[in-house]
């Protein structure tokens, strides 16, 4: 039996684990792809402006060739004027280094060819100061005989830099989710279909040996490759079985003939020979066993064909029970054993085929009442659990080792020193058989001393 | 009496053929359902014995047909081994009984008789009566030469059944399946301790028997 996966929970899901590896790994990278770019950004954007910076000391260079220091004056204090939020700033010194137009900087930080960083404190900005402005980039040119000090608020760099995370961020969030979602969609088809195989592989555990895994819409992935080899083998083991089950088939179909007319002949010559001819007796009394067993044998394979699940009717377990422990107890009294019954008062109800289920009951109790001696106490119980009707067969016998208890369910086995005892070995795997007709679990266990048989049934089985 | 046997292994035919008229019953022979069925037909048969696989016209169809002509002599339908749904569906295409092959010759013959003297359904009697033992069905008593024998319910279901067919033969299989609705060989002495406690009670303490064993057939309720 398949023990049922269980579903959509949790890590333990194939598709949930890689969808999340996945996204760990991509946000990983993705960060330092974001430090990556923000650091090349940060640096380029600087040059810029130290480009721009150079570029502007050369068009004031121009100015004051052009018109002399009043329209050099006139220019810096003019853009000072317009400079947005101070974004610019400009200061024009004499050659002394007294203050001539535009923003009061600190003059000492500022030297020729150099960028230096102001802080917002050193700089006299006024009041349309931003207060997103925190510093300048500064530079310091020659202008003829004056000094141009000019600066580049960092805010522009801020506001990039802004930009750029946001977007950056927002791919980030945006690629992790999709990745997220599109990895649960790729989880959940996958689970449903490794649900459909586990499915398929279940009923065929329960006998439906003909179910197959129904093919996958699409392309021919890994799964359906994995499908179509399960489903070949299936198709196999449906064969081996199928040609197994019709050789017992064949062989008491064959048979049937040939120990009609033996048992014939046998009791031709019984009836022919006047007085006991013991040998006589003998043979046709091994004969008989020969078609018991046979017989065993066959009910068996029918009864596993599963086609008799057609034939199932209400059934009452309790009142079968009662007429099945009736009708044994004076059998166990003879052997001097003690069958007892703890069945409830109302009807058990179920569906199933009333013949095999009595043939149940009668197997457990006769199969006590032989491995058992005499003073033994017997018990058929039935109880309404949560899931079915129990039927349970304890005894305080001399039981069965647990290496051997899942054996026992095999044909012809026979726990070792019960070989001398009567008995064709086919007693349980018979109740076996038609505990999987109607869907009923049958387990052994001890019962500290003795063996307990218990028969769970699914609710209603089969109705 | 007249009995139809349809069964194609001709040594099995001859055999139970030849056992009935040593019975000192006329048998008649048909080797697949087609001849059967004509047969069937022709001849006023006190019993039929069919076999469920046949050439031409299978056990069961054959039975059917046999029915919806009007025929209403008892049928014994032959079964395979194992056979798990061939009692069920013999009795719904119209058969009385079923035997399950290969099969003891006092088997079929008891049933045979069992089936041959049935009584009709509606005369059925609530008192039974065999020598001084009565059965009164109406007030579940039961009493031997007017003293009253206490029963337990499981001896009193196996004399009901027994009274019922009192004179004839009662094999094992017909006592499992009867009394106690068992469609199976338990490998317990069930029939033989039940027989036995059932004596106990309604023989012991008396002078004859009435309850006997047949020698390698089974048992018989009968003065």
């Amino acid at each position: 039996m398949i023990r049922r996966a269980r579903p959509a929970l949790g890590l333990g899901r194939t598709s949930v684990r890689l969808s999340l590896q996945f996204a760990f790994l991509y946000a990983i990278l993705s960060a330092v792809m974001f430090f990556g770019a923000y650091w090349m950004t940060d640096r380029e954007v600087r040059d810029w402006i130290e480009d721009q910076m150079r570029s502007d000391a050369a068009a004031f260079q121009r100015v004051y060739d052009g018109g002399g220091q009043s329209a050099l004056v006139n220019r810096i204090a003019a853009l000072s004027e317009f400079s947005f939020e101070n974004e610019r700033i400009y200061q024009l010194r004499g050659q002394d280094g007294a203050h001539l137009a535009g923003t009061v900087i600190d003059a000492d930080a500022a030297r020729a060819g150099e960028h230096v960083f102001l802080p917002v404190a050193s700089v006299n900005a006024g009041s349309a100061l931003s207060s997103e402005v925190s510093g300048y980039w500064t530079r310091a040119d020659r202008i003829g005989p004056f000094w141009l000090i000019q600066g580049t608020g960092d805010h522009v760099i801020a506001e990039v830099l802004e930009a750029l995370s946001i977007a950056l961020v927002a791919g980030y969030i945006l690629v992790i989710s999709a990745g997220l979602i599109i990895g649960q969609f790729v989880g959940i088809r996958t689970e449903r279909r490794i649900g459909s195989i586990i499915k398929t592989l279940e009923e065929v555990a329960r006998g439906s040996l003909a179910r197959r895994i129904p093919a996958a819409d699409g392309d021919r992935d890994d799964l359906s490759r994995v499908s179509g080899a399960v489903n070949a083998m299936l198709g196999q083991l449906e064969t081996l079985l199928e040609s197994q089950r019709q050789i017992a088939t064949d062989i008491a179909h064959d048979l049937r003939t040939p120990l009609q007319r033996l048992r014939q002949r046998l009791e031709h010559m019984q009836r022919a020979t006047t007085g006991e001819d013991e040998d006589l007796a003998a043979a046709l009394s091994e004969t008989e066993t020969v078609i018991a067993t046979f017989h065993a044998l066959l009910r068996i394979a029918q009864i596993e064909a599963g086609t008799q699940q057609s034939h199932f009717v209400p059934v009452d377990l309790g009142r079968l029970a009662r007429d099945v422990v009736e009708i044994y107890q004076p059998v166990a009294e003879d052997e001097g054993q003690a069958l007892t019954a703890t069945i409830p008062d109302g009807a058990v109800g179920m569906h199933g085929d009333p013949a095999l289920l009595s043939q149940l009951m009668s197997n457990l109790i006769e199969n006590a009442i032989r491995h058992c001696p005499a003073g033994a106490a017997l018990e058929l119980a039935l109880e309404e659990g949560a899931k079915g009707p129990v039927l349970s067969m304890s005894d305080d016998g001399p039981g069965i080792p647990a290496d051997e208890m899942s054996k026992v369910f095999r044909r012809f086995y026979r726990v070792e020193k019960s070989r001398t005892t009567e008995g064709h070995g086919l007693g349980l795997p018979l109740v076996k058989a038609i505990c999987t007709l109607h869907d009923a679990r049958v387990s052994l266990s001890s019962n500290a001393p003795g063996l307990k048989v218990t028969v769970t049934f699914a609710k209603d089985a089969a109705a | 009496m007249r009995i139809l046997v349809v069964e194609d292994d001709v040594e099995t035919a001859d055999y139970i053929c030849s056992s009935l008229a040593a019975e000192g019953h006329v048998a008649l022979h048909a080797a697949d359902g087609k001849e059967g069925y004509l047969h069937a037909l022709d001849n006023d048969f006190d019993a039929m014995v069919i076999d469920r696989m046949l050439p031409k016209l299978d056990g069961l169809s054959l039975v059917k047909s046999i029915r919806i002509a009007d025929v209403r002599a008892p049928i014994i339908i032959l079964s395979a081994m194992g056979g798990l749904n061939d009692r069920v569906e013999g009795l719904e295409a119209g058969a009385d009984d079923y035997l399950v092959k290969p099969f003891a010759f006092s088997e079929l013959h008891a049933r045979l008789s069992a089936l041959m003297r049935r009584p009709p359904m509606q005369t059925e009697e609530t008192l039974m009566k065999v020598a001084d033992l009565e059965l009164d069905l109406v007030r579940h008593s039961v009493s031997r030469a007017g003293q009253q024998i206490t029963l337990q319910p499981r001896e009193y279901r196996l004399l009901v059944y027994m009274l019922r067919n009192a004179g004839k033969v009662l094999t094992r299989t017909m006592l499992l399946e009867g009394v106690w609705d068992f469609h199976f060989d338990p490998h317990t002495n069930v029939v033989e301790t039940h027989i036995s406690r059932l004596r106990n009670k309604i023989d012991k303490p008396f002078e004859t028997s009435l309850l006997h064993t047949v020698r390698g057939a089974g048992y018989s309720l009968h003065d």
